[in-house]
């Protein structure tokens, strides 16, 4: 990582990636999956690992992010995909079967499957 | 519906990779500390916090920016920026998820408190039993001094700011101040008299600031979205959001961030999403062991620094625990007081022997030896404790008690004077008997009892023997006839 030598040039790097991230939101479907103690204990690592092998095998282009906690331990472990154009969608109790049904029924076709956990 | 929420502390949580510096600086990360280093204006960071109204939020509430402005006050050639990171509450996960969720926030912020009240170097106390938080918090140090944005020279403004990690051995008493920094300075975790408080000598008696995670995590935004964007949240006299850890009886446990001002039923049944199995509220238990209960007449008090104080409880850092009507009070203080004897860490007398008196007291009361005057001896020890102990342990620790005297009296007056326990909690006060008119004499129930308690033919009724019951509730489980009740 290179040495960020001023506060201007914090901000052309910030502005740098806000915009990379707004075309990633409109090309890309972004996959975040909650890893912090609590949903790793409750088994998120199988999940990511999941994501991780089967998107690769999808034509679609995808960013997998780990992240910290959502606050929704009553549903640990959950996962947040946003398609391009389209609200985040968050499940909850996401198991290595779930989350090969997230990928087929609403990453590929569209389809909301049961589990889907109103936030805000 | 969790419409109620605003997420400024949480806001980058579940949002970010927080093992990925470039994560947070796409949402504006480290641009509050670039704001402030390149006005150069220390006094207007210290203002602007002040301005915000923010107040401490690992229990006591103190108004943030008036601490900073006070130990910017005095004169030394060394100060400290230290984080409270020893969260020790049962049930309180709050500043865990956010060091492992957004780690950079906390580090920002203690720079920009840094530069704020002149020192160059931090410490985050962190307890040794969060080992993921560490490893977090050790990748985003190295992060962020790889990319100048801690260390020396931050952004080529000439400002050094530095933070190392000192680790906790769970000692629940080691969060408070005094003690904290005992601990950091290698001696034991006992707390001191204050005056003199850390802001004129603190760490290695040089003047400190200690402020904790959540407190931390409010900052950046601060700076970012003004004084006044975040004086407009909240209440009066609490201002912003506070971040509850949502346990116990209710469907939705989780991390919640509200408005102060928010009801316990905007809480609870809005984004709690109500009981478990639908069963009546009885008390929330709030402030963890230094807390005290809110009950059904405070549903609806809009919940801030003050109206907890006023309801007997407090803020605390924020552990909300739900009960329903199995939970025996009685028992919940003394699973309190248990708690508290456990880690009083003995240097006064008030709180090393007053609150063993109490435990004592209350598991008298709830195996059924219990006095009225036990009730009146619970009132004045606990009294006593509260004024003559030390520090803000001792000072709190009888709340739970004097808390559910006042709200639950009738309770405590059943379980001595009728010797019973309205929650069927307490297994000294309880019955287990079985239905004659239900009972087909399947002998389910006296196979399973341990205890040989259970006699009786086969298609005969059967019956207990309370002498040898132990009160372990299998019987109870195995019947099919519903032929066994508790009384």
């Amino acid at each position: 990582m290179e040495l960020i030598k001023s506060f201007d040039e914090l901000k052309k790097i910030t502005s740098g990636l806000k915009n990379k991230a707004e075309k990633d939101e409109k090309s890309k479907i972004i996959i975040k999956i909650a890893m912090a103690t609590c949903s790793i204990a409750s088994g998120s690592k199988a999940v990511l690992d999941i994501f991780n092998e089967e998107m690769k095998k999808q034509p679609l282009e995808s960013v997998i992010k780990s992240t910290g906690c959502m606050g929704l331990c009553h549903s640990e472990p959950t996962v947040q995909v946003t398609k391009p154009g389209s609200e985040p969608v968050v499940f909850g109790h996401v198991d290595p079967k779930r989350a090969k049904l997230i990928i087929e029924e609403y990453i590929k076709n569209g389809r909301l499957i049961d589990g889907v956990i109103e936030v805000n | 519906m969790k419409s109620k929420q605003i997420k400024i502390v949480l806001r980058n949580c579940g949002q970010i990779d927080p093992e990925n510096i470039f994560d947070y600086i796409e949402r504006d990360g480290y641009s509050a500390l670039g704001k402030c280093l390149s006005s150069g204006d220390r006094k207007a960071v210290v203002e602007v916090i002040k301005k915000s109204g923010l107040r401490g939020r690992g229990g006591g509430g103190f108004p943030t920016g008036k601490k900073w402005e006070m130990v910017s006050n005095y004169q030394s050639d060394k100060k400290y920026v230290i984080c409270n990171a020893d969260e020790g509450d049962p049930g309180a996960f709050m500043d865990r998820s956010v060091l492992e969720g957004d780690p950079h926030s906390v580090l920002e912020a203690m720079a920009i408190c840094g530069f704020a009240i002149g020192a160059d170097e931090g410490y985050i106390y962190i307890r040794a039993e969060y080992p993921l938080a560490i490893k977090r918090l050790k990748i985003a140090m190295a992060q962020a001094q790889e990319a100048g944005l801690l260390g020396d020279n931050i952004l080529g403004t000439g400002f050094n700011f530095n933070i190392g990690l000192k680790y906790g051995a769970g000692a629940f008493v080691c969060g408070e101040e005094t003690a904290l920094i005992k601990s950091m300075e290698g001696k034991r975790g006992e707390p001191v008299m204050k005056p003199p408080y850390p802001a004129e000598s603190g760490y290695m008696r040089k003047p400190t600031n200690v402020n904790n995670v959540e407190t931390f995590a409010n900052i950046t935004e601060i700076i970012n979205k003004g004084a006044d964007w975040f004086s407009s949240i909240g209440t009066e006299g609490s201002k912003g959001t506070k971040v509850f850890a949502l346990a116990g009886k209710v469907n939705n446990v989780g991390l919640v961030e509200v408005p102060m001002g928010t009801t316990l039923r905007e809480l609870i049944y809005e984004i709690g999403g109500g009981i478990v199995n639908n069963k009546k509220f009885k008390a929330a238990q709030t402030g963890g062991p230094s807390g005290g209960c809110l009950t059904i007449n405070h549903l609806d008090t809009p919940i801030d620094y003050e109206s907890l104080k006023q309801a007997g409880s407090m803020m605390g850092s924020g552990g909300m625990i739900v009960m329903d009507e199995d939970d025996c009070m009685v028992a919940v203080a003394q699973f309190y007081l248990d708690f508290t004897v456990e880690e009083s860490c003995g240097k006064c007398v008030p709180c090393r022997e007053g609150n063993k008196v109490l435990y004592q007291i209350l598991n008298k009361i709830t195996h059924g030896h219990g006095e009225m005057e036990d009730l009146t001896k619970l009132k004045n020890f606990s009294e006593v404790i509260k004024s003559a102990s030390l520090c803000g342990l001792g000072q709190t620790s009888p709340n739970p008690v004097l808390s559910t005297l006042a709200n639950f009296y009738d309770e405590y007056h059943e379980h001595v004077v009728d010797k019973k326990c309205r929650a069927k909690h307490c297994r000294a006060l309880i019955q287990y008997k079985i239905i004659e008119n239900n009972c087909v004499g399947c002998g389910a129930c006296k196979r399973v009892c341990p205890a040989e308690a259970v006699y009786g033919e086969l298609k005969q009724k059967h019956l207990i023997d309370q002498e040898k019951c132990i009160k372990c509730g299998a019987c109870i489980k195995k019947c099919r006839f519903n032929a066994i009740i508790i009384e």
